[in-house]
């Protein structure tokens, strides 16, 4: 317990935060989706180290490197009770209807998350697209593109390409104009797309003086996470099976991502490998907006202040023949002891005149009803002399 | 901003907690012998230069995806037999003693003349046995959550074993049975429960071991080991054993650095498991709007030519749309926000009440 407490001022404590940008990419190839290009991590009891199939994410990381039969699984439960608590992946009625009161309501681990894209062909039902009507209209001031109905396309309607990201790749919203989507053909690029206007639309910018190249392709739900893809010209003429079944098309924005968890499977077993939609990859990459709240806090060591050490070796115990009090019938005296002269000198006799000298290593931070609640160590002790002031800035990410 | 606020009162409010469990396997192979570099240096397993205890991890610890298990480390107190300076040799002593020291003032506390408790076998502070050669097993966070759940912690290991035969002699099943109504609560770190080698009449001499629930430590007596008949305490065994090996619990204990012992026990440890709880404590706020209340719109499209937009004629009854449930502090300041799923048509011929919880 330090002998000397500040209080922190109104002025020495800034709550701030800071925005970080963390860039993401996923790359999408014959109905594998891969994320931040990591290859798939063979552990001692699973295929897969984090225990999710490439292009997921496993929240938290439980049941890393773990198999059912072998190490055992760490999983969720619930006791059924009046409460009527389960967990969503359960249904209202099988929740009434399977389990007794006082028996368990299993859930499963990891929680995982991924890209995930739906294709909507001309005057197709669209639930989810539909949900969205009033958020698309929301983001009309930046864009004409956005409006759910117009002249420039009817969204409860045509033929549409969504692709949803889960908000833990992006944080609070993806960056305006960090989108580049990627669309390869055998290798080749034959289309992309940037929101180079930071509005939200998604313009063709390459191949350079490609037909339709300028052209606005989609619109990105910056806050929601969606990119909406709408753009239906040819960009690629090779016939591929885009749809899943055996009907074959040529390229467009309407098939990028086709694979990304969409319940279009691979191309492994089909016969035509002209047509095969191995043939076609795709890129998206974008950074998301993440704020990191952060407590900064000014302590200060002022002129004058912070000279003294509780530490033992502050003392000069060489110099005192013994530091045991004087103890008698009548007396009790406690002996003088003097403080180490530190301070550095040419020669060793004389030494250098005396200064109280401290080094400080560490700053404390307590509460009001003073417990320690955190401990700041510096690099290296920084020396403190009575005339010399210092302001320690203290930041902390919460 | 809301321009009318409604007050909740008592009835308006209920509070409700939830108990959310995990069951936390923990095979042996987790911790042993799965993630081994070269012939020795196994990369779950991280140990300090201090030497005061060894880390266990689910993965190789240089690898952003493994996640911290648990601890082990031992400990005695100074009149242990342990502590002898005949005719065991010594080494990391102060090290255990201070250990035992530690967990003992977090765990059992101080006695009235401010001297600190040893561990008890049967939890009556009072008089009994004491347990003074400890292993500590301490598990992380991340898996005992707010607290262990009673009379789910079973954990396996083997007592014996050769240094050249097997690894695995004389197994032993320890766990709390029947703590969940029999736990103590006279620690100062919590709720606590004993373990026992079997369900069957447990008594003061049949505990091995103590289990702090919110703490997530058990406390396991080395003196489980020193009974088995085949009593090497080494960690390697078979063709890789060494003369270190074959040394038995007493001379580990006493004579090896912490990290010996843990791998010692932790080459025997078979199996670990046991279920955590995390508390939800939920907050209901009936959010109530009578028949003549919230009929009426502040929002700007609510009117149209200064006539309400969804009244078709002057006659008819106000209505409105609840989208959105705004709950406001004394100070009318907005901390928290509900939405419906799709907007709740308020007429006054209607009631409504909206059943907001507030996890945390």
């Amino acid at each position: 317990m330090p002998n000397c407490l500040y209080k922190f001022e109104t002025d020495d404590v800034f709550h701030n935060r800071i925005k970080t940008h963390p860039e993401c990419e996923f790359y999408i190839y014959d109905s594998v989706v891969y994320y931040k290009n990591r290859s798939l991590q063979s552990g001692s009891f699973t295929p897969s180290v984090p225990n999710v199939k490439p292009g997921f994410v496993n929240l938290y990381e439980l049941n890393v490197d773990r198999l059912s039969g072998d190490t055992g699984l760490i999983y969720p439960y619930l006791t059924k009770t009046s409460n009527v608590e389960s967990f969503k992946t359960v249904s209202i009625s099988h929740f009434h209807t399977q389990f007794d009161y006082g028996t368990k309501v299993t859930g499963t681990y990891p929680l995982t998350a991924s890209i995930d894209r739906e294709y909507f062909a001309a005057s197709a039902t669209r639930k989810h697209v539909d949900a969205l009507k009033n958020v698309f209209d929301y983001y009309l001031p930046m864009s004409k593109h956005y409006k759910f109905s117009s002249s420039l396309g009817e969204k409860s309607s045509q033929a549409l390409n969504l692709i949803s990201v889960p908000s833990i790749f992006y944080g609070s919203s993806i960056k305006k104009g960090s989108v580049d989507l990627r669309y390869y053909v055998t290798g080749t690029l034959v289309g992309q797309l940037k929101d180079e206007n930071r509005n939200g639309e998604l313009i063709q910018v390459a191949p350079y003086g490609s037909t339709n190249s300028g052209s606005v392709a989609g619109t990105v739900l910056y806050n929601e996470g969606f990119l909406c893809l709408t753009g239906a010209w040819e960009i690629n003429d090779r016939q591929l099976k885009y749809t899943g079944g055996d009907s074959v098309d040529s390229g467009r924005w309407l098939y990028f991502g086709v694979g990304a968890n969409d319940g279009i499977t691979g191309s492994s077993g089909e016969t035509a490998s002209t047509q095969t939609r191995a043939s076609a990859s795709f890129s998206m990459a974008f950074s998301g907006t993440h704020y990191v709240p952060v407590l900064t806090m000014m302590a200060h060591a002022q002129k004058g202040k912070l000279n003294h050490s509780n530490n033992p070796t502050y003392i000069d115990y060489e110099s005192s023949a013994s530091f045991l009090p004087l103890t008698g019938t009548y007396v009790y005296l406690e002996r003088d002891r003097t403080i180490k002269n530190i301070v550095s000198a040419s020669y060793t006799e004389p030494t250098a005149s005396f200064k109280k000298i401290t080094y400080i290593s560490k700053i404390g931070i307590y509460d009001e009803y003073r417990n320690l609640i955190g401990v700041a160590t510096v690099a290296t002790p920084v020396k403190k002399e009575e005339e010399i002031d210092y302001t320690f800035k203290l930041k902390l990410d919460i | 901003m809301a321009i009318t606020y409604k007050t909740f009162n008592n009835a308006d409010l209920a509070v409700t907690r939830t108990l959310l469990h995990e069951v936390i396997p923990i095979t042996g192979s987790i911790v042993s012998g799965t993630y081994v570099e070269g012939t020795t240096n196994e990369t779950n397993i991280k140990n300090y230069s201090h030497g005061m205890f060894q880390s266990i991890y689910d993965y190789p610890y240089l690898s952003s995806s493994a996640n911290h298990i648990m601890d082990i480390t031992v400990g005695y107190p100074a009149d242990s037999a342990m502590s002898n300076s005949s005719p065991l040799a010594q080494q990391m002593q102060p090290k255990k003693i201070n250990i035992y020291n530690q967990m003992s003032q977090l765990l059992v506390g101080f006695d009235h003349t401010g001297a600190i408790r040893p561990f008890d076998k049967d939890g009556d502070l009072t008089g009994g046995n004491k347990i003074k050669e400890a292993f500590f097993i301490t598990f992380a966070r991340l898996l005992v959550k707010d607290e262990i759940q009673k009379n789910t912690f079973r954990m396996s290991f083997a007592t014996g074993g050769t240094a050249g035969n097997s690894r695995f002699l004389n197994s032993m099943t320890v766990g709390d049975y029947g703590a969940d109504s029999s736990y103590k609560v006279n620690s100062p770190a919590g709720e606590y429960g004993i373990l026992y080698t079997s369900s069957v009449t447990p008594n003061e001499e049949s505990g091995v071991g103590l289990l702090y629930y919110q703490a997530g430590v058990a406390v396991l007596t080395a003196s489980v080991f020193t009974s088995s008949a085949a009593n090497d305490f080494g960690s390697s065994f078979g063709s890789s054993a060494t003369s270190a090996d074959t040394r038995n619990i007493n001379t580990v204990l006493s004579g090896t650095a912490i990290s010996a012992s843990a791998d010692g026990f932790r080459t025997r440890l078979i199996n670990v498991e046991f279920n955590n709880t995390t508390e939800l404590n939920s907050t209901i706020y009936f959010c109530r709007a009578n028949h003549n209340e919230f009929n009426y719109s502040s929002n700007p499209t609510y009117l149209t030519g200064s006539k309400i937009r969804v009244k078709e004629v002057s006659k008819d009854q106000p209505l409105a749309y609840i989208t959105t449930v705004g709950l406001y502090s004394a100070d009318k300041e907005l901390l928290a926000v509900a939405k419906v799923s799709e907007p709740l048509k308020k007429t006054p011929q209607n009631e409504l009440t909206l059943r907001v919880r507030l996890d945390y």
